[in-house]
């Protein structure tokens, strides 16, 4: 691959909303909400996690703690701190070659976008769900997550108006513009 | 035939294992003669005597059995004869990750020793991976990875904070040579240099960030640094994710091709080297369109041009030279930093063996972040201990972040009469800058005397004055140490030998800064840190934590309260708790003159 990637953003429409793929830093974007690729027994942790901590402070941690532990492919609503969005959406999706590996991501990001909608966001955004550090390979994650984000978006029984993919480097990016452009 | 049913785990590293296996490493597993030539040359092995667990050709047939029993047809003719075998279980895999993790800091002495060729550390390295490739894997391992996947760089340092150091040290090096054009560039495009840095720079050392500056301003060069793919250091080469590897790597060739730089710059360390010049265009699957140096030859070649002009004797103490693995037995980057040393020191002694031949800091392979095989480190440490000693040097210089730590470690664990520098540090303390400006004199052999400082003497303000700091920490030493050097900088000064203490006089005097211990008897630094925390009354006066133990971050980081304002690894240089003192009350430059 080139060392020249244009990163610049690509946008769809589908069903009522926009689709877009950005890169960027997804717990300092100015957005409504993300999503958080969580492990089950909530803690922040590293990466992102870290982010999260240090730009939005102790409260998105207490309050996670107070929910205690969540389930395979399950997903919860934390306030945002001190971050400029308002929620995080925690989500547990497989990792690190696990088995049944698509079909839970698949549910992972349903169950991430009905939060969404339960909570009344309309824009939300997602990191390339567990790309990278838990080893889920690119081209996976993005058919997965446009596949389901298009399938949501289509069904119209949706209040969100913007769905985000934030790439955190040109690695991430090609996959999701290559899939994105098939998008109808 | 075994009919043991086998784990999902254990299949997928066996799955992966036939996919990683390319010729060196099939070479390295057929190869191996069992002659025990590689047994001294390992310091786990020389301090673990009668221990064969440590022996390289042992831990190796932990992995080789794999290959044997998997993908060669000796081991499912003749398994027995050729000691062919599986893995089965978790719990084997989780066996395994302490000989490949714990037992080896893959510093390759070994392969230098092998009359067969056999390259155990890149074995080694290949199973890390495939165990990372499970999720097994020490807990710091799994912390540092994701933190250089996810924010960028693998000490978690936000962007705005390494903008932010990056602002503070252009502040502190325009009062240091009194210039206020001095700057330090950040996403300057079209020039000569973009340099590159460890981390560890931007959080505990940012010394070396205005070392390098004032070199470069002195140079007259034309540099600067990226805000994006700055971190030179890659993860990936000590956990064995080639994936890692090659999307770090990339991140930084990518930032000099957008900026438009000629030639990448990498500042000292030995596995940000090995992985940025030498690795990393192979794991991204890249030709790099420029050329990429060590910041040693940057250095060495401003003396050899005239660009900028030492003087050794500013810099008249002893100093030894430690090898790093990855600069020198992988690279062969060995006699550029020495003659840069002669140049900029006047009692350079060697260490014996050295170059190639050196031995591990006994913190390399990402050991430092594996805090479950501190004692096991250590104890192997003695080796290095023992070079070092037999120098009867003052400082230790070496190239590479890694080694200041691992070094900086054992010379505590040893109590070591000895301290860490680098070489960027040695040469900006050397050099000679004209007055007035920045501009650089030819000289040569630096035979001139000592230049003298003829700045004039004025009865300045010291930089702490009117501050009041309370130092909690119960080593008589320490306190004695930071106490001293706080109070030489106009600081007033209380201490408290526990943290009860420590609580007390803090609600008593309302100190403008804490700084903390962590390992203390009693109540420790964490749950004092968040009794502080928890104070209405104290809980916004800055924190720095001082610790010689670096595994106990978690008492602090692992807490849903704000993070302290700074953190300093014992033993800590007067220097580095000055200016971490400093930014953490924010006492300018300014404020020193």
């Amino acid at each position: 691959m080139s060392l020249i990637v244009d990163t610049s953003p690509v946008e769809k429409k589908i069903g009522g909303a926009k689709v877009r793929l950005v890169k960027d830093d997804i717990s300092a974007m100015d957005i409504e909400a993300f999503v958080y690729y969580a492990t089950s027994d909530l803690k922040l942790g590293s990466g992102h996690g870290n982010a999260i901590s240090m730009r939005g402070g102790p409260s998105i941690q207490k309050e996670l703690d107070q929910i205690g532990v969540l389930g395979a492919t399950e997903a919860v609503v934390t306030g945002a701190g001190e971050l400029k969005a308002q929620y995080i959406i925690h989500a547990v999706g497989p990792k690190f070659q696990e088995e049944d590996m698509e079909r839970k991501l698949e549910t992972t990001v349903l169950n991430s976008l009905k939060k969404a909608d339960e909570k009344g966001i309309k824009a939300l955004a997602f990191p390339p769900m567990g790309a990278g550090f838990y080893g889920i390979g690119l081209d996976v994650t993005a058919e997965v997550m446009l596949t389901t984000i298009e399938g949501y978006l289509k069904e119209g029984n949706t209040g969100l108006k913007e769905v985000v993919i934030c790439a955190n480097d040109s690695r991430d990016f090609v996959p999701f513009r290559k899939r994105m452009e098939e998008l109808r | 035939m075994s009919t043991q049913v086998r784990s999902y785990k254990a299949n997928k590293v066996l799955e992966r294992l036939t996919k990683k296996v390319n010729r060196q490493i099939a070479g390295t597993m057929l190869a191996c003669v069992h002659c025990g030539q590689c047994t001294d040359s390992c310091h786990y092995v020389q301090t673990n005597p009668g221990d064969h667990t440590f022996v390289p050709a042992w831990k190796a047939d932990r992995v080789r059995k794999l290959f044997k029993r998997h993908m060669d047809w000796t081991g499912r003719v003749i398994p027995w004869w050729v000691k062919a075998g599986s893995v089965y279980t978790d719990e084997e895999l989780e066996e395994l990750k302490d000989i490949v993790f714990g037992k080896c800091t893959n510093c390759r002495r070994c392969t230098l020793n092998c009359p067969m060729g056999v390259d155990f550390a890149t074995m080694n390295r290949m199973a890390r991976g495939l165990l990372v490739s499970v999720g097994i894997m020490p807990e710091g391992v799994a912390v540092v990875s994701k933190d250089q996947w996810e924010i960028g760089n693998q000490m978690g340092v936000l962007k705005e904070d390494y903008l932010d150091t990056l602002e503070w040290m252009e502040e502190e090096l325009r009062s240091d040579l009194d210039d206020p054009t001095v700057e330090i560039p950040v996403d300057k495009e079209d020039c000569e240099v973009v340099y590159t840095i460890n981390p560890r720079e931007a959080k505990y050392d940012p010394r070396t960030i205005s070392d390098a500056a004032k070199i470069f301003h002195v140079a007259g060069e034309n540099w600067t640094m990226p805000s994006e793919g700055w971190d030179m250091t890659n993860f990936g080469l000590f956990s064995g994710d080639d994936d890692l590897g090659g999307a770090v790597a990339r991140r930084v060739y990518e930032a000099v091709v957008r900026l438009r730089g000629k030639k990448l710059v990498i500042s000292e360390c030995g596995h940000g080297y090995r992985s940025t010049r030498c690795e990393g265009p192979n794991w991204g699957g890249v030709d790099l369109p420029f050329e990429a140096e060590s910041s040693v030859l940057t250095m060495l070649r401003y003396i050899k041009e005239g660009r900028i002009k030492v003087d050794p004797s500013k810099n008249d103490f002893s100093v030894t030279f430690h090898d790093s693995c990855n600069n020198a037995r992988s690279c062969g980057l060995f006699e550029e930093p020495r003659e840069l040393l002669n140049l900029v020191t006047s009692d350079f002694r060697e260490m014996y063996p050295n170059r190639a031949e050196n031995y591990c800091c006994t913190g390399g392979g990402g050991a430092m972040s594996m805090s479950e095989y501190a004692p096991m480190r250590l104890k192997s440490a003695k080796v290095k201990a023992d070079q070092l000693a037999a120098t009867g040097a003052e400082y230790v210089v070496t190239s590479c972040h890694n080694c200041v730590d691992g070094l900086n470690d054992l010379i505590k664990h040893y109590k070591l009469p000895m301290k860490v520098t680098q070489l960027v540090n040695l040469v900006a303390d050397a050099l000679v800058i004209e007055p007035a400006k920045a501009s650089v004199v030819v000289e040569k052999k630096p035979e001139a005397a000592p230049a003298v400082d003829e700045t004039p003497t004025v009865a300045a303000a010291l930089p702490l004055e009117g501050r009041k700091i309370l130092v909690i920490d119960d080593e008589p030493d320490i306190r004695t140490f930071l106490s001293t050097v706080l109070e030489d900088n106009g600081a007033s000064v209380l201490t408290a030998g526990n943290g009860d203490e420590g609580m007390e006089k803090a609600r008593a005097e309302r100190p403008d800064l804490i700084t903390l211990d962590l390992n203390m008897p009693g109540r420790d630094g964490g749950q004092i840190y968040s009794a502080i925390r928890a104070d209405e009354d104290l809980k916004d006066i800055p924190v720095v934590i001082i610790t010689g133990k670096p595994e106990l971050r978690k008492l602090i980081y692992d807490k849903d309260v704000r993070r302290p304002e700074g953190y300093l690894d014992k033993p800590v240089k007067e220097d580095t708790l000055l200016t971490n003192v400093r930014k953490v009350l924010e006492v300018g430059a300014d404020d020193v003159n």
